[in-house]
C-alpha cells in the first residue's frame, strides 16, 4: 500500500505527459521545421556533434551504438542531406570487428581553409571489461574533412583506447582539443605539426565536462570537481585550476538519473565574440551564467538564471540539461529544454521539448512552447544546437519514427513504447 | 485509454526507478574493488591545501619503523607526504628542491630517516621528521622540504630505485640511465658504485632508447640485494662478499621478450625467505635466493606490467597491475593453494560526496596494521587505502 500511494501521483502526472503526447497536446506550441537523415535512419543518438560553417553547410554526427556511426552534412542551399560515411570506414577498420567508430560526440571545427576536423567516439564500454584489449575500442581518430575534394582524411588516433568526448577547434592556433573519455585526460591536436599531446588527467570518468570553451585568444576552459574552472593557456602549455566555480546544484539529489550523468559540470558553453563572455548551462538544474575570462585577475561568473521550463524551475525534478544551447545573431540564447529526462532511449519518459529564449539585452526568459513540426510530432529531446549567418537555429534530436507503407520499419531506438529516429530540427527566430 | 496508458507508463517508471537512482549498477561493481575494501585520501586538505595537480602522481611509498607511510611525487615539482595511520590523513610536507621525479627511492632507516633518491639530480636527500602533525596544513607551493644533501649517488645519472637494510645501515639503489648498482653507507656517508645491469640500449624501435632494469630492489632475509637487468637476467649483491653478480636465471617472460623484460615490483616474504616478482609482461614469479631458481607462477591479469606486489593477511600477497594506457586492476595470489584472485578496478565511489578511479599505479606499500596503500600516478593523483581479507 506504501508502494502504491509512492508511486501513484508520479504514475498519473507522467501518464498525463504521456497521454498529451500521444493525443496531441494544448499547450503552447512553436513549429520546427525538420530534415530526416535519408538512408540512416538506424542511427541512435547524437550530442553535440553540429556545427554551421561560414558557407551554411550543416555538419552533423551520428550515433550508431555497437557500430559505425556517420558523418552527415545538410546543405540548405539545395535542401540536400549528405552521408560523408561510416565512421568506421573512415577510420579504416571497418573490417577488424572491433570496438567501432560510433559517434562523433562534439563540435566539428571549421579552420581557416574551410577544411573541417572533428573526432571520433566509442558507444559501448561494458563496464570498461575490454578497455585496452585487442577486441577493444582502439582509440578515437582526427578526421578531417576537405569540402572542396569531398575527401575525408584520418589524421590518426589522437587517444589511445579512449574516445574524444569532448572537442573543439580554436582557430588562432588551429588546433583540435579534447578530452579522453573514460580517463579524462586534456590533449590536443596540433594541426601544423599532426602530433597530438597529453597534458594530463583533469577530472573523474563520470563527471568529465561536455563542452570545451575556447576564448577569442586561444585560451582553453573547462570545468572539473564541483563546477570549478580550469584553464589550459596555449602559450604557456600549461593547465591552472581556477579559483572560478560555476553555480551548479550540490550533488545529492537523486532522480533516477544514471550515474554516468555528472551532476557538477557545464553542460555546454557558447562563446560571445562581440561582448567577449562565455555562456553557458550546468548541468544538473540548468542554471544559465556568464564566464568572462579576462574579468578581474581570473575571470569572473555570473549566475543569470534558470533554463528550465518555467512549471519546473526551482523544482526536484528539473530535467537534466540538454546540450541544446545557442547563441543567436539577435543578442538572444536559444535552448531546446527537456520536459523528461531525456537521453535516447535512455530517457525516462516522452514529452516534447521547450523552446527557451533568453534575451541577454534585457537578461528575460521566454518559453516559446513545446517545439513541434508540422504535423504535430514533437521533438522528444536535442542534444545539439547551433546557428547559422542568417540566424536560423538548427538542433538534432529525436522525433517519433513513422512507418512508410511498402518500406522497412526502419529507426533507432524507443523512447518508452514510442519508436524514434533522429532528424535535424530548423527554426527560423524571425518566423515565430 | 488513458487508464491502459498510465497502467503502462507505472511500469515503465518502476522499471526505471529500479535501474538506477544516481547511484552505479550492481552489475558495474561487480567490476571494481568492492566498496567495503577501498577508500581515497586527496594528497592534503582540499580545495586547497593540497600537493597540485601536475605534481601529485605518487611514484614512491615506504613504510617507517613507527609506522608512518611516507611518499613522494613526481611532477612538475616532487613533493613528500607523510600519512599516520593514527590521524588517516595525508599532511604534506613541502616540495623537494631540484627533483621531479622519484621513483621507487624513499626509504627509511631503523631512526626513522627517511631517505629520498631524485631522479633528477641524482642526489640523495634526508629528510628527518620532527612532528609534522604539529604544523599547519598549508599548499606548501613555497616551502621546500628540510633536506639534507647527502650527495650524488653516480656521477652524472639520476636515483632510479632505492631499498635499505636497515639492520646494516646500508641503501642500495639503481641509476637512469646508466643502471649502475650503487650502495651508501649510513654511518660513513659513503657511496660505491658495484658495476651496471644493462649495459646496452636493448634491440628494438628507433624511440626504444632506455636501458632495461628493474623499477624496485629485492633484499632477502640475510641482505642481499637482487635486482633485474639486461634480457630479463636477475643480478646479486652478494652482502658478504661484496660483489655484484649476474645469476644464470631469467624474470619470466614471453619467449622472444626477454631483452624487454624488467621485474616492475619485487615483495620479499620474510616468512618463507622467498622473494616474489611481478614482471613487465605480466607474470608473478616466484625466486628462491637459497636455491637462485626462478618459478613463474603465470599472469594474474589480462594485462601487462605488476606496479606492486605486497604481503597480505594469511599468507596471501596482493598486487596491482596494469600498463600506464590501461585501467590498473587489483589482485591477490594464495601461494598455499596457487590460487589468484581478480579484485577489480581500483575505483572509489562515494557519492554523492566524491569519487575518483585510479587509472595508473605508481607505487604500493602495506602499513603495519595491513592496510595496503596505493598510490596513483596521474596528473590528478589520490592515496587508495586498501582493507584486504583473508
Amino acid at each position: 500500500m506504501k508502494l502504491l500511494r509512492f508511486v501513484f501521483p508520479g504514475v498519473f502526472a507522467v501518464a498525463m505527459v504521456f497521454h498529451a503526447w500521444v493525443a496531441g497536446s494544448s499547450a503552447r506550441t512553436v513549429r520546427v521545421d525538420y530534415r530526416l537523415f535519408t538512408g540512416l535512419g538506424n542511427m541512435d543518438g547524437h550530442w553535440n556533434a553540429l556545427t554551421v560553417a561560414r558557407d551554411g553547410k550543416v555538419y552533423i554526427g551520428l550515433a550508431h551504438h555497437g557500430a559505425g556511426g556517420h558523418a552527415v552534412y545538410y546543405d540548405p542551399s539545395k535542401d540536400r542531406m549528405v552521408d560523408l560515411g561510416n565512421l568506421n570506414k573512415l577510420c579504416g577498420q571497418a573490417c577488424m570487428r572491433i570496438g567501432p567508430q560510433s559517434k562523433v560526440h562534439a563540435k566539428f571545427g571549421e579552420a581557416k581553409d574551410g577544411k573541417i576536423y572533428f573526432a571520433t567516439h566509442a558507444g559501448l564500454w561494458w563496464n570498461f571489461a575490454r578497455f585496452a584489449t585487442v577486441e577493444g575500442y582502439p582509440g578515437g581518430h582526427w578526421l578531417v574533412y576537405d569540402p572542396r575534394s569531398g575527401e575525408t582524411e584520418d589524421l590518426g588516433i589522437g587517444a589511445r583506447y579512449e574516445g574524444i568526448i569532448t572537442a573543439a577547434y580554436d582557430p588562432v592556433y588551429n588546433r583540435m582539443y579534447g578530452l579522453n573519455y573514460p580517463r579524462g585526460h586534456f590533449i590536443y591536436y596540433d594541426i601544423a605539426t599532426g602530433q597530438t599531446h597529453d597534458m594530463g588527467r583533469v577530472n573523474n570518468w563520470d563527471s568529465l565536462c561536455r563542452t570545451i570553451g575556447i576564448d577569442g585568444q586561444g585560451n582553453v576552459y573547462g570545468t572539473f570537481g564541483k563546477g570549478q574552472i580550469y584553464k589550459y593557456d596555449p602559450r604557456t602549455d600549461k593547465l591552472t585550476n581556477l579559483p572560478l566555480f560555476i553555480p551548479i546544484r550540490k550533488k545529492g539529489i537523486s532522480l533516477g538519473r544514471d550515474y554516468n550523468k555528472s551532476e557538477t559540470a557545464w553542460r555546454e558553453v557558447v562563446w560571445d565574440k562581440q561582448k567577449k563572455v562565455f555562456y553557458g548551462i550546468d548541468e544538473s538544474a540548468g542554471y544559465l551564467f556568464s564566464f568572462d575570462p579576462h574579468a578581474g585577475k581570473y575571470g569572473v561568473v555570473k549566475k543569470l538564471g534558470q533554463l528550465a521550463i518555467p512549471s519546473m524551475a526551482d523544482g526536484r525534478g528539473v530535467p537534466y540539461a540538454s546540450l541544446a544551447l545557442t547563441l543567436g545573431n539577435d543578442d538572444k540564447l536559444y535552448y531546446a529544454a527537456p520536459a523528461q529526462e531525456f537521453d535516447f532511449s535512455g530517457s525516462k519518459g516522452v514529452a516534447a521539448s521547450h523552446l527557451l529564449v533568453f534575451n541577454l539585452k534585457t537578461d528575460q526568459m521566454q518559453d516559446l512552447g513545446e517545439m513541434r513540426v508540422a504535423d504535430g510530432r514533437g521533438l522528444m529531446g536535442a542534444e545539439s544546437a547551433a546557428t547559422a549567418q542568417d540566424g536560423t537555429i538548427y538542433f538534432v534530436g529525436a522525433m517519433e519514427a513513422k512507418p512508410e507503407p511498402g518500406k522497412p520499419f526502419v529507426y533507432g531506438g524507443k523512447i518508452g513504447s514510442i519508436p524514434y529516429r533522429l532528424a535535424l530540427f530548423i527554426y527560423h527566430p524571425e518566423a515565430k | 485509454m488513458l487508464a491502459k496508458h498510465s497502467l503502462w507508463v507505472a511500469v515503465l517508471i518502476m522499471g526505471s526507478a529500479a535501474a538506477g537512482l544516481a547511484q552505479r549498477s550492481l552489475d558495474y561493481d561487480h567490476v571494481v574493488v568492492p566498496q567495503d575494501r577501498i577508500d581515497a585520501r586527496a594528497l592534503g586538505y582540499p580545495p586547497l591545501d593540497v600537493i597540485p595537480d601536475g605534481e601529485s602522481g605518487i611514484t614512491s611509498l615506504a613504510v617507517a619503523p613507527d609506522g608512518d607511510i611516507y611518499g613522494a611525487t613526481s611532477g612538475a615539482r616532487s613533493h613528500l607526504f607523510v600519512l599516520s595511520p593514527i590521524h588517516g590523513f595525508v599532511q604534506p610536507l613541502g616540495y623537494l628542491p631540484d627533483t621531479k621525479n622519484v621513483t621507487h627511492a624513499v626509504v627509511i632507516s631503523a631512526e626513522g630517516d627517511v631517505y629520498i633518491g631524485s631522479g633528477t639530480s641524482g642526489h640523495l636527500l634526508k629528510y628527518t621528521p620532527s612532528n609534522p602533525y604539529h604544523e599547519q596544513i598549508g599548499t606548501h607551493d613555497d616551502k621546500a622540504v628540510p633536506v639534507k644533501d647527502l650527495g650524488q649517488a653516480v656521477e652524472g645519472q639520476g636515483i632510479f630505485a632505492l631499498a635499505i637494510d636497515r639492520n646494516a645501515g646500508f641503501i642500495y639503489g639503481l641509476s637512469s640511465p646508466g643502471t649502475h648498482f650503487f650502495s651508501y653507507s649510513i654511518s660513513t656517508g659513503k657511496f660505491s658504485d658495484w658495476g651496471v645491469v644493462c649495459p646496452r640500449v636493448p634491440k628494438g624501435e628507433k624511440f626504444e632508447t632506455d636501458n632495461i632494469m628493474s623499477r624496485m630492489l629485492a633484499l632477502d632475509v640475510k641482505g642481499n640485494v637482487y635486482v633485474s637487468g639486461e634480457d630479463g637476467y636477475l643480478f646479486k649483491f652478494d652482502k658478504a662478499a661484496q660483489k655484484l653478480e649476474k645469476l644464470k636465471v631469467q624474470a619470466p617472460a614471453i619467449p622472444g621478450r626477454e631483452p624487454w623484460t624488467r621485474v616492475d615490483a619485487f615483495m620479499t616474504d620474510v616468512v618463507s625467505g622467498l622473494i616474489y616478482g611481478g614482471t613487465s609482461d605480466g607474470y608473478l614469479f616466484q625466486f628462491d635466493p637459497a636455491s637462485q631458481k626462478v618459478v613463474n607462477l603465470g599472469k594474474p591479469l589480462i594485462q601487462y606490467d605488476i606496479a606492486g606486489l605486497v604481503p597480505g593477511p594469511a599468507g596471501k600477497i596482493y598486487g596491482v597491475g596494469g600498463t600506464a594506457q590501461g585501467m590498473a586492476r587489483l589482485f591477490s595470489y594464495r601461494p598455499a593453494t596457487g590460487a589468484y584472485e581478480e579484485l577489480g578496478f581500483i575505483d572509489v565511489n562515494r557519492r554523492p560526496y566524491y569519487t575518483w578511479q585510479a587509472y595508473v599505479i605508481g607505487a604500493v606499500a602495506v602499513g603495519h596494521r595491513g592496510t595496503i596503500y596505493i598510490g596513483e600516478n596521474e596528473r590528478i593523483s589520490k592515496l587508495y587505502l586498501f582493507y584486504p581479507w583473508e
